[in-house]
């Protein structure tokens, strides 16, 4: 159990930049979900912060002590990896004792462990067995059960459930967070999937290009994104966007318009006419009921059926796409015209440098 | 769907069938039946017959063979060439095979620069024609004009030189080592290959779990490449047990000095083609061929048997 620190830290390979100055604190027994495209720069961080990449400049801090400079076994971390990488040639068993015999641990101390990890994960009766003759779900659980027998301060994730089918990633996303919640360690887990991001995490980093662009608790990212880059990366399908530029300001309020939607006033008191904006409405939070302030017309294009609601595909005025969200039965047809709305504190503004506009309605 | 080939086959007139056979195999069945199995058919034949001085040939079935392991005129010539071919063998197991793992391994290491330039070095050796390599290494070890004498001498270990390949005592090791120097660059390329197809999550799960390379070598890519370390093992021990050019061109047929470095293949040689007062004996000679060819299939027998189905491939 641990705190980890992470300060000005750069990697550079070359002339190329993958971590631009990243700054993070992860507090004791925290579970943070590292989150961003494929090349961000999330699966270098958790390498560095294990030790198997060194930094080009910065320091990293495990409970407390700086550990730029130990080996990955002297870090007090433990490893799982997205192939799962158990040593082929070894029963499950010496799997878990394996890394323990050479950091010195007794072998009835060994046995304990692995046995109440065997526990815990439901491996007993897989302990003699090699990793050939396990199931993609059972090598996973093999994995986090090495990793839990090294009682680690803090425990690192690299994308552990992307080699598994859709059924086996679900149950074993529970289990990890059964499993947290049971050892109460501190987490560092890497993934490229937000679902798993928003059900396991504590706190979620977004990460791109090398930066990080948001940190903050799951829903905090979903209903206050900091930027365009989170709002678009948080959310399924991606939120829309519209082209907007403020037409007046008076008393407080700005006058948003924009090609494609009709005018709202928008309750804050930093903007100039004549701002670029960009106004962001996730397609969930699009409705055909109550009017509201923000509202949005055009012709539906395609509908996709999902059972507990549709996806519209609605081109607008402007030749634009943009996509609803429709509940219930009443399913648009194709070519019907159709106004959508959106609540006041559903509707999220960004300025010319994608950065979130704060309103009254954040409140 | 496309249709499955039993399907497609089973729906085929018998001679379209037929056709397509012989077509595909044909070619790959003639060409080795006229190339290999023939020549080994036709020596084994021949190993029972004898020929009389009019050049006749009489069957005389297994009595060759009982005068090559009975006569003392020939046994005590081929159990010595067994004898030292064994030798020659296990130089090159105790020597070649470990050198050749060693330099993978340090090859396949991270970080490690020029590896295209050792890689290559290492394996020229073994482009080079045995000829040239035989001449070479008898010109540097001749204590006349050779360059080993006075580098030895160079670095202070002169008294320590000895004319290696004309003694009875070292002449067959020497000789063996040429051979471990031009062939090392084989062991080390196959393991090499073998050790780049361990994942690099697999060595970082044992550098989490606290490993040195040293003992990554050792408990986790040595036991994974060992189906490959077996593959080189075994052929080496073909390799050697048909070795001949390498002693033919540094020795000559005689494979002196007194028949010190003289193994099966140069004794098969001068039995079969005949050397100096010696006449050829094709009937003898396809005798030892025979001998030699038993030697190697009860060889890699009992590597099968004993060894292949132990050992197990492992899938990352």
């Amino acid at each position: 159990m641990a705190n980890l620190r992470i300060e000005h830290l750069n990697k550079r390979y070359g002339a190329t930049t993958v971590l631009n100055d990243v700054n993070l604190k992860i507090e004791d027994g925290e579970f943070v979900v590292l989150v961003g495209p494929s090349g961000c720069g999330k699966s270098t961080l958790l390498r560095m912060i294990a030790g198997l990449d060194g930094a080009s400049g910065g320091d990293i801090h495990i409970a407390g002590k700086p550990v730029n400079t130990l080996a990955p076994a002297e870090r007090g971390i433990a490893m799982v990896f997205q192939s799962y990488a158990l040593y082929p040639h070894m029963n499950v068993r010496k799997n878990m004792t394996f890394g323990l015999k050479f950091t010195g641990v007794p072998p009835a101390e060994r046995e304990r462990r692995v046995a109440e990890a065997a526990r815990m994960l439901r491996l007993e009766e897989l302990l003699e067995r090699y990793p050939r003759d396990l199931s993609g779900g059972q090598r996973q659980r093999v994995a986090i059960g090495r990793a839990i027998v090294r009682e680690p301060a803090v425990f690192l994730f690299d994308e552990p459930l992307s080699n598994l089918d859709a059924a086996l990633r679900v149950s074993t996303r529970v289990e990890i967070a059964n499993l947290h919640r049971l050892l109460k360690s501190t987490i560092v887990y890497v993934t490229h999937d937000q679902v798993e991001a928003m059900t396991l995490a504590d706190r979620i980093v977004v990460m791109n290009k090398g930066c990080i662009e948001q940190v903050g608790r799951p829903l905090d990212l979903y209903y206050a994104p900091a930027n365009l880059f989170v709002a678009g990366f948080i959310g399924s399908p991606a939120m829309n966007f519209f082209e907007a530029k403020v037409g007046s300001v008076e008393g407080g309020c700005a006058r948003v318009a924009g090609p494609g939607f009709r005018s709202f006033d928008l309750p804050t008191a930093s903007l100039r006419v004549g701002d670029t904006l960009t106004v962001g409405v996730r397609p969930e939070h699009l409705g055909r009921g109550e009017d509201g302030p923000f509202a949005v017309e055009g012709v539906v294009e395609l509908v996709e059926r999902l059972g507990e609601s549709s996806f519209a595909y609605v081109r607008r005025a402007d030749d634009r796409l943009f996509v609803a969200e429709v509940r219930g039965r009443q399913t648009p047809m194709p070519g019907e015209r159709a106004t959508f709305f959106a609540a006041a504190r559903d509707v999220h503004v960004f300025d010319a440098a994608s950065l979130r506009v704060s309103t009254q309605n954040d409140a | 769907m496309p249709e499955s080939v039993s399907n497609i086959t089973a729906q085929m007139p018998r001679a379209k069938l037929a056709g397509l056979l012989l077509f595909f195999l044909g070619p790959a069945v003639a060409i080795y039946s006229l190339f290999s199995i023939y020549p080994l058919v036709a020596t084994m034949a021949l190993s029972t017959y004898t020929s009389d001085p009019s050049g006749g040939r009489h069957f005389v079935g297994l009595a060759n063979f009982q005068t090559l392991l009975g006569d003392a005129l020939w046994s005590k010539p081929f159990w010595n060439a067994f004898g030292n071919n064994l030798i020659f063998f296990a130089v090159h197991m105790c020597v070649q095979n470990p050198i050749g793992i060693a330099l993978a391994g340090l090859l396949s290491l991270p970080g490690l620069r020029l590896k295209g330039f050792y890689r290559t070095v290492m394996f020229l050796p073994t482009m080079l024609s045995v000829v040239i390599v035989g001449f070479s290494w008898n010109l540097i070890l001749s204590p006349l004009w050779g360059v080993a004498s006075g580098a030895l001498k160079a670095v202070g270990l002169g008294s320590l030189f000895a004319p290696w390949l004309g003694l009875e005592s070292s002449a067959l090791v020497t000789l063996s080592l040429i051979s471990v120097w031009q062939f090392v660059g084989i062991p080390m390329m196959l393991i090499y290959a073998a050790l780049l197809n361990i994942p690099d999550e697999l060595i970082d799960a044992a550098r989490v779990d606290g490993l040195g390379h040293f003992r990554i070598f050792f408990h986790i890519k040595l036991p994974l490449v060992l189906p490959t370390i077996s593959l080189v093992s075994v052929l080496t021990f073909v390799a050697n047990f048909n070795a001949f050019d390498l002693i033919y061109s540094v020795k000559g047929a005689l494979a002196g000095p007194n028949f010190a470095t003289d193994i099966l293949g140069t004794f098969f040689y001068r039995t079969f083609f005949g050397n100096q007062l010696q006449l050829g004996n094709p009937t003898m000679g396809s005798a030892v061929a025979t001998v030699m060819f038993f030697i190697i299939l009860v060889g890699l027998c009992l590597y099968l048997f004993l060894v292949q189905r132990r050992i197990r491939r492992f899938a990352f």
